[in-house]
């Protein structure tokens, strides 16, 4: 085990650092990370890093292989671009979490700001608590799990991918261009492997799925007048 | 009229005022779709040009250098800033940004040869890098985009340069719009998307919320690069001044400038027509914004936004721009007629299509060598006009050699006026 102490380095000299270490040092702990952004950029390789504290935003940005564990909280944008591997952030994430992720799995055992998910391409991002509005907003791909309540505007113009969620209010907090459908036995399946391998203990018979409403053609409006038009109203009602 | 047998004139006869046949179609189209117009091919309208300023030649004040026989030095290194590997093109124009979807795979590798026949740099534009692109280009700049569709880590690592996109001229403010009939089976398995969908991306990066994330962003991706090649951020002409600065702060190696006039694929009519100032006001600014931070040495600038011959290459960088990048004017080149229906992917000529059929009209070597020798023949036409200014370097163009042919540009540039050397407005180094 390699311990590396953050308290007077840079994100670029961490960085520096860890790109050294990993596939070579198994395990690397990290202690005083005092919020620190940028933390494992573009880490490429195998082996488990564990951060003794919180990081800043994009933590994890790029990141290809290993496993990064984070027990406390990150900043915006965690796992920002994400290619493969896992990140862990036993506690809470801010704003944006995974935005553009195209592989791996990001579990936030705690909460996550809103956008979480944005145009994300694939892997998983799970959340064990709650997320803000506009979860999987314009997603490509992959599956967004949230496991709490979930904010307005979910899955706002999804292209592709899936959101599954245990909200019973979620119909009404749903964004355009998506719909609600029961969740498959396939994703059952999917979902409690996932939920196997993150020790997380939910059944998956519950959830429901956000799926991209129409293949083929997005519908949006640039004006939502709010009156009623004298025209639409029935003769009695009309009046002048 | 009273005579017999004539009719009055109608509105519609009246080719002038404010009831122009255009603005007659547009009210039409509105009536009967209720919705605004998307076209190809970037605004029609008349804006100030490279064309209103001249470039002054040497006479007894200075020596001109030989056209023919004495050389004049037109390599052009960007993004020295930061970068250990800065971007070394052999003419200072380079092809823009346009996305595989936009064009058809033809028309991307005839113009990633081109940039290898003549020494420049492509740009993949929007959806992803396509590897015959790659394979085929001199030098790569890749995009990142807010939609991010197509790009990953293996992206960069192919790249000669990045560049961060903010917003381009046809429609700042507005994101990536891509029309259903461009986004094939291929297409949208390339860019993740449903096969057959009306794409509007979002004009915001989920990765970038604001400048001081861009700091952060940039910090992120010296690491990605290892600080090797060099970062550029495209800003459509607004607030050139500000956003110009505010991108130095960030800590960008270049930046590119896309005025008004410039091209796209698709866009809203109303956004090409009235969003954004042109290129020409546009450079003046984001010249004084370096100078005023001093860092105009730093920190490449490049424009891109109407431009199509050597003579707007001289005097961009006469006033400041260390290079140019080509859209419409590259597709010209290639066969394009400017028809303004680029968003209906039906290109005659196999460039703005993913029809099977039109993309076989396109024949890439031939493109690919027009657009080579239309690069080059630019490059001469600069020469030509930098010797005669006498400079052996095409970037020792100064503003000092321009005049402006009306008052209008005087003002716009601070260039002075034809005949003096006097200049109104904000001064741009004269008095
Ligand atoms: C067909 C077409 C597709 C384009 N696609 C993109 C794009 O994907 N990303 C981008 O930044 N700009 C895009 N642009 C804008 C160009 O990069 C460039 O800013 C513009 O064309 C310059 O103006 P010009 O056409 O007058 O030379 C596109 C332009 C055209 C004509």
């Amino acid at each position: 085990m390699v311990r590396l102490d953050l308290v007077e380095m840079t994100s670029r000299e961490v960085n520096q650092q860890l790109k050294k270490l990993i596939g070579t040092e198994p395990d690397i702990d990290i202690y005083n990370p005092h919020s620190i952004h940028n933390f494992a950029t573009a880490l490429i390789g195998d082996g488990k890093v564990t951060v003794h504290g919180s990081t800043g935003f994009y933590t994890g940005g790029f990141l290809e292989g290993p496993s990064l564990i984070i027990e406390g909280n990150t900043g915006w944008y965690t796992g920002d671009n994400m290619m493969a591997g896992e990140i862990i952030v036993q506690m809470n994430t801010g704003s944006n979490a995974a935005p553009s992720m195209v592989g791996g799995n990001l579990v936030i055992r705690g909460n996550s700001g809103s956008r979480a998910g944005w145009g994300m391409k694939g892997g998983n991002l799970v959340v064990c608590g709650d997320v803000g509005r506009w979860t999987g907003k314009m997603t490509l791909g992959g599956r967004i799990v949230v496991l709490g309540r979930i904010g307005e505007g979910a899955g706002e113009s999804m292209y592709n991918g899936v959101i599954h969620t245990l909200d019973p209010g979620v119909e009404e907090k749903l964004g355009g261009n998506v719909r609600l459908i029961p969740i498959e036995d396939p994703e059952k399946k999917e979902l409690e492997a996932l939920f196997k391998q993150y020790d997380i203990a939910q059944g998956v018979d519950d959830f429901m799925s956000i799926v991209p409403a129409v293949y083929g053609r997005h519908d949006y409006s640039l004006f939502e007048p709010t009156h009623t038009p004298k025209s639409s109203l029935p003769k009695s009602q009309a009046r002048g | 009229m009273s005579e017999k047998g004539k009719r009055p004139p109608r509105v519609k006869d009246v080719q002038q005022g404010v009831w122009t046949p255009d603005a007659i179609a547009e009210i039409r189209y509105k009536a009967q779709l209720g919705k605004h117009r998307i076209r190809g091919c970037g605004t029609p309208r008349k804006l100030p040009h490279f064309d209103d300023l001249v470039v002054l030649p040497s006479q007894l004040t200075r020596m001109s250098i030989d056209t023919y026989r004495e050389h004049c030095e037109t390599q052009t290194v960007l993004g020295a800033r930061f970068a250990k590997k800065p971007l070394v093109i052999e003419t200072p124009i380079m092809i823009s940004g346009m996305s595989y979807g936009a064009l058809s795979k033809e028309a991307k590798i005839a113009l990633a040869r081109a940039t290898d026949i003549i020494g420049t740099s492509i740009n993949n534009g929007e959806g992803g890098l396509l590897p015959e692109e790659r394979e085929n280009s001199y030098k790569q700049v890749v995009q990142i985009l807010p939609s991010r569709m197509g790009f990953t880590l293996r992206n960069i690592e192919a790249a000669d340069a990045l560049e961060i996109i903010v917003g381009i001229g046809a429609k700042p403010g507005l994101s990536g719009h891509l029309m259903a009939s461009k986004i094939t089976k291929e297409i949208a398995a390339f860019r993740q998307l449903p096969e057959g969908i009306d794409l509007h991306s979002h004009p915001r990066h989920g990765d970038i919320f604001g400048a001081d994330d861009l700091c952060l962003k940039m910090d992120e991706l010296r690491d990605v690069t290892n600080s090797e090649i060099p970062i550029f951020l495209k800003l459509a002409a607004g607030r050139v001044w500000e956003d110009v600065k505010i991108a130095v702060k960030a800590g960008v190696d270049g930046i590119v400038i896309d005025g008004a006039e410039g091209g796209t694929g698709a866009a809203p009519v109303v956004a090409s027509n009235h969003l954004g100032i042109p290129t020409l006001p546009a450079l003046v600014q984001a010249t004084r914004a370096l100078e005023d931070m001093g860092v105009k040495e730093e920190v490449s600038l490049i424009v891109s936004g109407g431009i199509k011959d050597g003579a707007d290459v001289a005097k961009a960088l006469a006033l400041g721009a260390d290079a140019v990048a080509l859209g419409t004017g590259a597709m010209i080149a290639m066969g394009c007629t400017v028809c303004l229906r680029c968003h209906e992917g039906k290109c005659a000529f196999g460039i703005g299509t993913q029809d099977p059929e039109q993309r076989k009209k396109l024949n890439i070597e031939k493109a690919a060598q027009q657009v080579a020798n239309y690069i080059r023949g630019m490059t001469y036409e600069a020469v030509i006009l930098a010797k005669a200014a006498g400079k052996t370097k095409l970037k020792s163009m100064e503003r000092e050699d321009l005049r402006a042919l009306t008052l209008e540009a005087c003002a716009m540039t601070g260039i002075p006026l034809m005949g003096s050397n006097y200049t109104f407005g904000e001064m741009f180094g004269f008095c």
